[in-house]
């Protein structure tokens, strides 16, 4: 019985540590302006308000809508290449016997260890050679060297999963191996499909170096280049920000749940660039 | 029997030819896509080492050949940012690690409500980066924030509240727990996964050998844990040795390579010396990959 009180002690101590930080988001976010820097900190705030979230929402103080399609558009494209040519690739090197197909297998686990700020320079200066400077598709490429390798290693995983006497049986029916790939291989691969999708848009979404370094006008930028430059705007209004820094983990942490269960298969099969 | 296989091997040499054009046919998309944007990138790399870039895009630049290497090898600098980065790597991996390790222990015994629990352990891992950069830099406030106001007044750690993003030691420290906190559930669940995959029947016969809990973890749970541990420790020492995002964004006081890189190729706009900045760091977690990486990834 006292180990069992100690264990929910220390289960409870962990969880209220890693949680403080998204506690004081929360409550900082609904706080007074004067409260968010009053001290000793209110760590229950006193007043609520929602004026932060008007604020940003508002156009003319913060373009939320504006960064958020933006980053919506780069994570859905990037997420979309990243699943169609990874399950592509997955199948490829799962199933089919070519040659080279070992090489191939551990050049893309090898590549997974590239990626940030170790290609970078080279990127920035072949996109802006060719004109993609500025482009969210300089930031779609970029998001790409890091996201499709976790595509295809994820997918690669779960397709060994797939009884091969099932592709087969349906070879022996008359399909053919195309066929046999959308009819029974797809279908039966959704749950691991969908999850590889949301955990890609899930690492776009949350990009920051290469929208940072990639995109220049107002207009274009995402939601993390947008947050960094709130924060870095001289009125430090803290309730401003941590309402947009909210808005902008909620879409991510929301996906993130309802997958949760397939994604840490995937995690804990592969790994995450991080 | 013998010519039946022999039918089903020469059908099957057909077939494979066909499947293996297919194969090549489905991979082709990746190899492209790579080459564009992993291969090209690195071998343009190279040449862009030797030469001394011009700032406009459309002046010629010059070939200089190892003098962007001397001079980052000359640079001070950069032999300050590898012992910080070192630093880093070996405290952020060890206590990641480590912390993903007890929380692992902790949330394999069954308890009420431990799926929820082990969601919400994740959510430092799956925020933005830029979200929970800011809320840390709030809470590491000098003037008003909360863990001044609990270290300095409640606990009395502190005399005086330390400046955490302007300080050259506290501003390590405060990047080494930020990224402690973000990514210890990454080894938290694929050690979670590996504890719960360790045969039960041992524990038992261990249990009427007599052996106490902390011999059964030594000699049972731990060996089991080995295989994961040391993908994680590698994995982890690539990723965190070319770090950039969220030391940039908390202090100018933590000069680890990734920032020095980016400094050098977009503030001070010197892009050759970047791309040899570039090489040696490749250089570096290219040798860890052969080393440990892809033996930690292909298990």
């Amino acid at each position: 019985m006292a180990m069992k009180i100690l264990h929910y002690a220390l289960v409870i101590l962990v969880l209220v540590v890693t949680l403080f930080p998204f506690y004081v988001m929360l409550t900082t976010a609904f706080k007074t302006s004067e409260a968010a820097v009053a001290y000793p900190p209110q760590i229950i705030p006193k007043d609520v308000t929602l004026q932060h979230f008007k604020d940003v929402l508002n156009p003319r103080i913060f373009p939320f809508g504006r960064y958020f399609l933006n980053s919506f558009k780069i994570a859905l494209t990037t997420a979309g290449i990243a699943i169609v040519v990874g399950s592509m690739a997955a199948y490829s090197l799962s199933r089919l016997v070519f040659p080279g197909r070992i090489i191939f297998k551990e050049s893309t686990l090898v590549v997974y260890m590239f990626s940030g700020i170790l290609l970078v320079v080279p990127l920035f200066k072949i996109v802006s050679s060719i004109g993609l400077n500025d482009s969210m598709w300089a930031v779609v490429i970029a998001d790409l060297v890091s996201t499709l390798p976790a595509a295809i290693y994820m997918l690669s995983g779960y397709f060994e999963t797939i009884p091969e006497s099932l592709e087969e049986a349906a070879m022996i029916d008359g399909l053919s191996r195309f066929q046999v790939i959308y009819k029974i291989v797809l279908p039966l691969s959704v749950p691991a499909i969908s999850s590889a999708f949301i955990y890609v848009f899930m690492i776009a979404w949350n990009d920051f170096l290469f929208s940072f370094t990639f995109l220049s006008s107002q207009e274009k930028l995402t939601l993390s280049v947008g947050l960094k430059q709130l924060f870095g705007s001289m009125d430090y209004v803290w309730g401003r920000m941590m309402a947009a820094a909210l808005l902008t983990a909620i879409p991510v942490i929301i996906t993130f749940s309802a997958v949760e269960k397939f994604i840490s298969g995937g995690l804990t099969a592969g790994g995450e660039k991080g | 029997m013998q010519k039946s296989v022999n039918v089903k091997k020469m059908k099957s040499g057909l077939m494979q030819r066909r499947e293996s054009r297919l194969g090549i046919l489905l991979i082709l998309p990746t190899l492209i896509l790579i080459g564009a944007v992993v291969i090209y990138p690195i071998c343009y790399n190279v040449a862009l080492s030797f030469q001394k870039v011009a700032l406009n895009p459309h002046r010629p630049s010059k070939f200089i050949g190892l003098k962007n290497y001397a001079n980052l090898f000359s640079d001070l600098e950069f032999y300050r940012s590898l012992g910080v980065t070192v630093a880093y790597v070996l405290i952020t991996v060890l206590g990641s690690t480590i912390l993903g390790l007890l929380v692992a222990l902790l949330m394999n015994r069954p308890f009420k409500g431990r799926k929820i629990a082990r969601s919400l352990l994740l959510l430092s891992y799956v925020a933005p980066v830029v979200a929970t950069v800011y809320v840390w830099k709030y809470m590491f406030n000098g003037l008003y924030g909360v863990i001044n106001y609990i270290t300095v007044d409640v606990l009395h750690i502190f005399g005086q509240a330390p400046m955490w993003q302007d300080h050259p030691v506290y501003s390590v420290m405060l990047v080494v727990f930020y990224d402690i906190w973000r990514v210890f559930p990454y080894a938290f669940l694929m050690i979670l996964a590996a504890l719960q995959a360790v045969d039960e029947s041992l524990y038992e016969a261990a249990q009427m050998d007599g052996a106490s809990a902390w011999n059964r973890f030594w000699a049972i749970t731990f060996p089991e844990l080995v295989p994961s541990i040391s993908a994680i420790i590698s994995l982890r020492t690539i990723w965190n040795f070319y770090k950039f995002d969220d030391i940039y964004l908390f202090t100018k006081q933590v000069p680890v390579l990734g920032v020095y890189l980016y400094e050098t190729a977009f503030a001070v706009h010197d892009n050759g010396g970047a791309a040899a900045i570039t090489i040696v760091l490749f250089v570096i977690v290219f040798a860890f990959v052969i080393l440990f990486g892809r033996k930690a990834v292909r298990k």
